[in-house]
């Protein structure tokens, strides 16, 4: 059978059911509109720039001092002794002398903007641009599992739900065939599933994790053998549903049920259809840096994004590795140089493809990672870097953001962050506000009190709008 | 307790408030709103030279808006200094020789001395003479508020209805179906009839044990014409073990139960299941709840001197405790945090407060003060916790032996010292010979008696010590000192000079009778249980913020007769469950009354009728393993966790075991960091922080288990494999019916099935015959198995 008449199939076995003709169709109608959906579709609290957002999570922690905060005092101050009271120095054996570590890559200007990249990341470099850079990020932990929670959360010790649920609840989402809130993550982050956790917020608000392979999706596999069978099962099901509710109506949970049954069998193609990249041009392949055929890679999670964002999924994350095998470069941070080809021209590849198809316009794309890299070691010839809290890079670009834009500061070496100082709240208040929605007014009320993603802090940075 | 204090002066008579509620000191003044136009040259003058005055000099330890008020005095608003500190108002306008304020500023010797050396010493004189003159002119003031007790006005305070003592009611012959019809009838409306047998076993069955009846117990009860039918079946779900599985899961929602740690590497816990499985037991043997209550926080101070098993118990209650989340890489180091976990979840599990609001500053919506919070802290900072381990520290410490001291000394201290001396002299011969070989038997035959040597993740007392404020929570910066206490609410009972940590009296403090708060939030759970939400639909907020009770008369009853019944939570259990409002059906449309009271009362906030629920994450995965026979119901015990001794779990390598098990699913491993995809797909609870009430959410990609689970689909196969074997495709229909549904199919599901089988077999046709009727059935057992009247309990 065709897909468009078997789907056809399956509804009319729900909503014209023999059994019931009209009212479950009505039931079902009214309620997909009331709140008894809770990821139906909401406006935002005021007019949005993004109706989207491609969230990129580097973990481990990107060096800034390497990739897009220049530092030529740091090149030249190379061996120099610096006293700090750094929590990563701080009474740690070896580490009672530090000396300031050159970065490995040059910078140079880049675009009409002329804002400087390193030969880090060349392709986003070329893509510059486009992006609002921040170059005063910092953040309250500088270890990982807190960070990369605080980055996701607000929250750097209790688990609370992630921004990615947050703004499902405050937004909803348009495709109801697809969660409003997917993570692509291969690998498992730091602080496990809490990093897309709804904790408190409805269950409907969690991130779906989607894997790169056969079943990106728990359970989106067909397990019967033909779609024939499963329609069987489905039409029988339905109406036995159906029957159960003709005596009990005014039930919006049995009517959500069967509806999610029927989104369910949708989803089984639907989202097989957004990760399939089978309609793609070479062009377009290209730009991410994939082969025909390749499902996996950062490229694949990058692509996969800007598919899902196109059928209306709320929020994408997509976090490149995991626990290990990451950024965290302590121990050479040649290994950013082999991590970085990974990431870049898929990166760039999807800012370029939003851009060719406007879709710059309803989309926030975001980049960061959970803290910097220290611009100083123990020794003069340390190869690596540690965690540094106190300054690092994130970017913002698309839908309401500058582009070609530099926001804010470190010290001369990278050090601190000075100028305009940007923490992870008012970095999720800017994404909030791009989002329609004033992170003050974004609460849920949990053991009697109201809570928000920004806990009790939070500016919008104004400078980075467009 | 301040008498040495520069602020002694300051300290107030004010011990008492009605309604047994006692504060003795911390009074707060907040600013409503600072409005008035310059008129008068009053206005001017406190304008020009006094506010600025007090902002610069009295307001770093003075100011209700900054939740600084030393020795309870607040200078930023009228009101507040008209209340004054603790010794009462702190100026008398017109009247500058009485005004305490300028007194203090005069640096008289018969009281404090202000601003203190620390904050800035005496006032110029320039200053002294503007405040002595404000006071001489009136003390014109235009900062207008309200003085509040932590977040309450007193009036407020007085009117909040949890904060009462428990209402006795006047009625001659109080009852549930009494409290419960008496609103109905003020609406116009009355309960629903009662439901059908088959719809009340299934209700009662589940509600009590988890599980679903089998289809004989159905018949059976179905067949019961006694008139204690259903009273009999009341008791006999009451003396099941797995009652205590079902009851103990609300339990463990509530104390946020894991079997890991939840710091940065989710260092497994091997010892929880202890406290898990003493819950379960509690609850089964209906340990008086008061005592349930004082045995999680101080069983091992209670039992100290009893009899080794009784002695194993009260430390293993104290898992409670325990438990706690540990945070960040050295979770040493972060106990602050731990302990604020604590405190959260003691307050919202036994008082339903929310204490842990007051970490940083008095809480802003019920009276609770920082000072309370860190009166509570110091009971808990000087209990030593079980050390779970962690990235910094892998190995587990502070665990605690389960064989009282003095059995320990009798028998693992012998056994190790034999041990130790035979292993020396072992060392000692070099060569082979019968004395050696005498040894190794001796050895042999003692390591083969061995002692068992058994611990449990608990607490015991540590270093006695009282807790300093945290400074806007703050650990790293102290504030005075806070004597270990009760919440001033609940009377704020100090320790006797013997005291241990406090834990003692804290568990007493907890469940003193004239508490009104343990009783109403323990009552409100079970009813919650039962009827699927609260009497308070807020069941771990009793505060301002929190919802009054939808039947407060009612609800103080049943806590009276909780209290009465000498807390007996299964009493409590029979007396809901024997009322009518429990037996009512969910309605019938097509009956007026219904239609009438769902325009009147759709939330059904006044129980004309029962509401339907879906079934719990466990209660799902429990019902499909009974359904196919594969269920193993003893109890659960330890988990397959590897020794400690081979633990190295980092952040970047964090414990992520999991434990395939067919026991029941409140046996199945919790991890914290981890969720259990089934429990996270089915809204099981929160390991991370207390859940009072699970949430119900229905997604799609719940529906895309039951399409494509392998689970799901090998219990539905197994359930086919029950019935393959009956002789006719009608018996086997019946029979499928009563192994999901507990009934028959009516003649119109027969036919659709038939017509369903047939229809399928067809779509089946190329696979193997031998295969056809297998799997057919078990597509058919899969849509008995996804159907709502499976899922959904009326």
């Amino acid at each position: 059978m065709h897909n468009k008449s078997r789907r056809h199939f399956v509804q009319s076995a729900v909503a014209g059911s023999l059994l019931l003709p009209g009212l479950l169709s009505e039931m079902l109608a009214a309620h997909a509109a009331n709140a008894g959906n809770p990821v139906a579709p909401r406006e935002p609290q005021f007019p949005a720039k993004a109706k989207s957002v491609i969230f990129m999570f580097m973990s481990g922690g990107v060096s800034h001092v390497d990739s897009f905060d220049p530092k030529p005092q740091l090149f030249s101050d190379h061996g120099k002794q610096v006293v700090l009271d750094h929590p990563e120095t701080r009474n740690r054996p070896g580490y009672e002398k530090i000396f300031l570590k050159r970065p490995d890559w040059k910078f140079s200007p880049r675009g009409m903007s002329g804002i400087e990249v390193s030969d880090l990341f060349p392709h986003v470099a070329n893509q510059i641009d486009e992006i609002s850079v921040i170059r005063s990020m910092h953040t309250s932990h500088s270890n990982h599992y807190n960070a990369t929670l605080g980055m996701h959360t607000g929250s750097f010790t209790f688990a609370r739900p992630s921004i990615g649920a947050w703004l499902s609840y405050g937004l909803g989402t348009s495709n109801q065939s697809l969660p409003s809130f997917l993570v692509l993550a291969p690998q498992m982050p730091y602080a496990g599933t809490q990093v897309w956790a709804s904790d408190f917020l409805p269950g409907a608000h969690q991130g779906t994790r989607v894997l790169p392979g056969p079943e990106p999706v728990a359970n989106l596999t067909r397990r019967v053998s033909s779609s024939t069978r499963q329609e069987l099962e489905l039409a029988a099901l339905q109406a036995m549903n159906a029957s159960h509710q003709a005596a009990r109506p005014n039930d919006p949970q049995l009517a959500t049920r069967i509806k999610a049954f029927e989104t369910a069998h949708g989803m089984q193609t639907e989202m097989p259809s957004a990760l399939d990249l089978a309609g793609e041009t070479d062009a377009t392949l290209g730009l991410y840096g994939l082969s025909r055929g390749q499902n996996d890679g950062f490229g694949w999670q990058c692509l996969a994004a800007r598919r899902l964002v196109e059928r209306g999924v709320r929020f994408v994350e997509i976090i490149h590795t995991g626990s290990s095998g990451n950024w965290d470069s302590h121990g050479n941070m040649a290994d950013h140089g082999r991590l970085a080809p990974q990431v870049d021209q898929p990166i760039a590849g999807l800012l370029q493809d939003l851009k060719q198809r406007g879709m710059m316009d309803d989309v926030l794309v975001v980049w960061t990672t959970e803290f910097g890299r220290t611009p100083f070691n123990n020794t003069a010839d340390a190869p690596g870097r540690e965690h540094h809290n106190w300054g690092f890079t994130s970017w913002l670009a698309g839908a309401g953001v500058k582009r070609g834009y530099v926001h804010g500061a470190t010290d001369e070496h990278g050090i601190r962050a000075v100028e305009q100082p940007v923490h992870v709240h008012d970095f999720h208040a800017t994404i909030l506000h791009l989002m329609g929605i004033n992170h003050e007014q974004l609460t849920y009320r949990h053991g009697g009190r109201d809570y928000r993603l920004t806990d009790v802090a939070g500016n919008v940075v104004k400078d980075v709008l467009s | 307790m301040l008498k040495r204090s520069r602020h002694a002066y300051w300290i107030s008579r004010f011990a008492t408030a009605p309604g047994g509620i006692r504060w003795l000191f911390g009074f707060l003044a907040i600013v409503l709103c600072c409005s008035g136009v310059l008129a008068d040259s009053d206005e001017e003058f406190f304008e020009a030279k006094i506010r600025p005055l007090l902002i610069a000099r009295c307001s770093g330890c003075h100011s209700a808006e900054k939740g600084k008020t030393q020795g309870g005095l607040a200078l930023d608003s009228q009101p507040g200094w008209q209340h004054g500190g603790e010794s009462g108002p702190a100026m008398i306008p017109g009247n500058v020789d009485e005004s305490l304020l300028i007194r203090a500023v005069l640096y008289g010797d018969d009281g404090p001395q202000m601003p203190p050396e620390d904050a800035g010493g005496k006032l110029p004189d320039t200053e002294i003479a503007l405040l002595k003159e404000w006071v001489k002119r009136g003390a014109y003031d235009p900062r207008v508020t309200v003085v509040r007790r932590g977040g309450l006005t007193e009036e407020e305070l007085r009117a909040w209805w949890s904060f009462q003592p428990l209402h006795r009611s006047q009625d001659a012959n109080p009852s549930i179906d009494a409290f419960v019809l008496a609103r109905l009838k003020s609406e116009g409306l009355t309960t629903s009839p009662e439901a059908d047998r088959r719809t009340l076993i299934r209700r009662a069955t589940y509600d009590l044990i988890g599980l679903p009846p089998t289809a004989e117990e159905v018949d059976g009860f179905l067949a019961n014409e006694s008139p204690t039918a259903y009273e009999s079946l009341v008791d006999r779900l009451l003396q099941s073990p797995h009652y205590g599985e079902r009851w103990g899961r609300h339990w463990l929602d509530v104390v946020r139960y894991a079997d890991t740690a939840g710091e940065n590497t989710d260092h497994p816990i091997p010892d929880a299941w202890r406290y898990r499985n003493w819950v379960i037991d509690a609850f089964n043997r209906d340990l008086p709840y008061d005592q349930f209550v004082r045995e999680q926080i101080a069983g091992d101070l209670l039992h100290a001197n009893d009899p080794a098993a009784d002695y194993a118990e009260g430390i293993v209650a104290t898992g409670f405790l325990a438990i706690a989340r540990r945070f960040d890489h050295d979770s040493d180091k972060h106990m602050h945090l731990t302990f604020e976990d604590t405190i959260d979840t003691l307050g919202k599990t036994f008082l339903g407060l929310s204490i842990a609001c007051a970490r940083c500053h008095d809480h802003k919506y019920d009276p609770i003060s920082a000072k309370d919070y860190y009166a509570i802290y110091g009971i808990l900072n000087s209990t030593r916790f079980a050390f779970p381990g962690c990235e910094a520290k892998q190995q587990p410490r502070d665990l605690i032996p389960l064989l009282p001291p003095a059995e320990w000394a009798k028998t693992v201290e012998p056994y190790d010292r034999q041990l130790a001396a035979i292993d020396a002299e072992l060392t000692r011969l070099a060569e082979t010979g019968i004395r050696k070989t005498q040894l190794m038997a001796q050895r042999d035959e003692l390591v083969a008696r061995a002692p068992v040597r058994e611990f449990a993740y608990a607490v015991a007392e540590g270093t006695i010590a009282n807790a300093k404020l945290h400074l806007r929570g703050d650990p790293e910066k102290p504030g005075e000192e806070v004597p270990r206490r009760w919440l001033e609410l609940l009377g704020g009972q100090e320790l006797p000079a013997d005291a241990g940590s406090g834990r003692l009296q804290l568990a007493e403090w907890l469940t003193d009778p004239t508490n009104p708060l343990v009783a109403r939030v323990m009552v409100n759970r079970i009813w919650q249980h039962h009827f699927v939400k609260g009497l308070v639909q807020t069941p771990n907020d009793f505060g301002t913020r929190g919802q009054r009770p939808t039947h407060p008369e009612l609800l103080d009853w049943l806590a009276g007769r909780f209290i009465e019944s000498g807390w007996s939570v299964k009493s409590m259990h029979r007396l809901m469950m024997l009322s009518a409002t429990y037996r009512q059906s969910t309605g019938d449309v097509s009956d007026e009354g219904h239609r009438k009271a769902i325009a009147i009362d759709p939330n059904n906030t006044l129980y004309w009728r029962f509401d339907r629920r879906r079934l719990s994450a466990e209660e799902l995965r429990d019902s499909l393993l009974v359904a196919s026979q594969q269920i193993d119901l003893s109890s659960g015990g330890p988990h397959p966790i590897p020794p400690t001794s081979s633990w190295s779990y980092s952040q970047h390598v964090p414990f992520a075991g999991v434990a395939e098990t067919n026991n029941r699913s409140v046996y199945l491993m919790t991890l914290r960091n981890r969720r259990q995809p089934f429990m996270g797909l089915f809204d099981g609870a929160d390991a991370n922080a207390t859940t009072p009430q699970r949430q119900v959410t229905t997604v799609p990609t719940q529906a895309l288990y039951f399409l494509n689970d392998s689970f799901f689909h090998e219990q539905a196969g197994q359930v086919a494999e029950r019935i393959l074997n009956q002789p006719d495709d009608e018996t086997r229909l019946n029979e499928l019916f009563r192994i999901v549904l507990q009934r028959l199919p009516s003649e119109r599901e027969r036919e659709t099935a038939m017509t369903f089988l047939s229809q399928y077999l067809l779509a089946i046709a190329d696979i193997p015959a031998a295969d056809q009727t297998r799997t057919a059935w078990s597509a058919y057992a899969r849509i008995l198995l996804s159907s709502n009247e499976f899922l959904y309990l009326d």
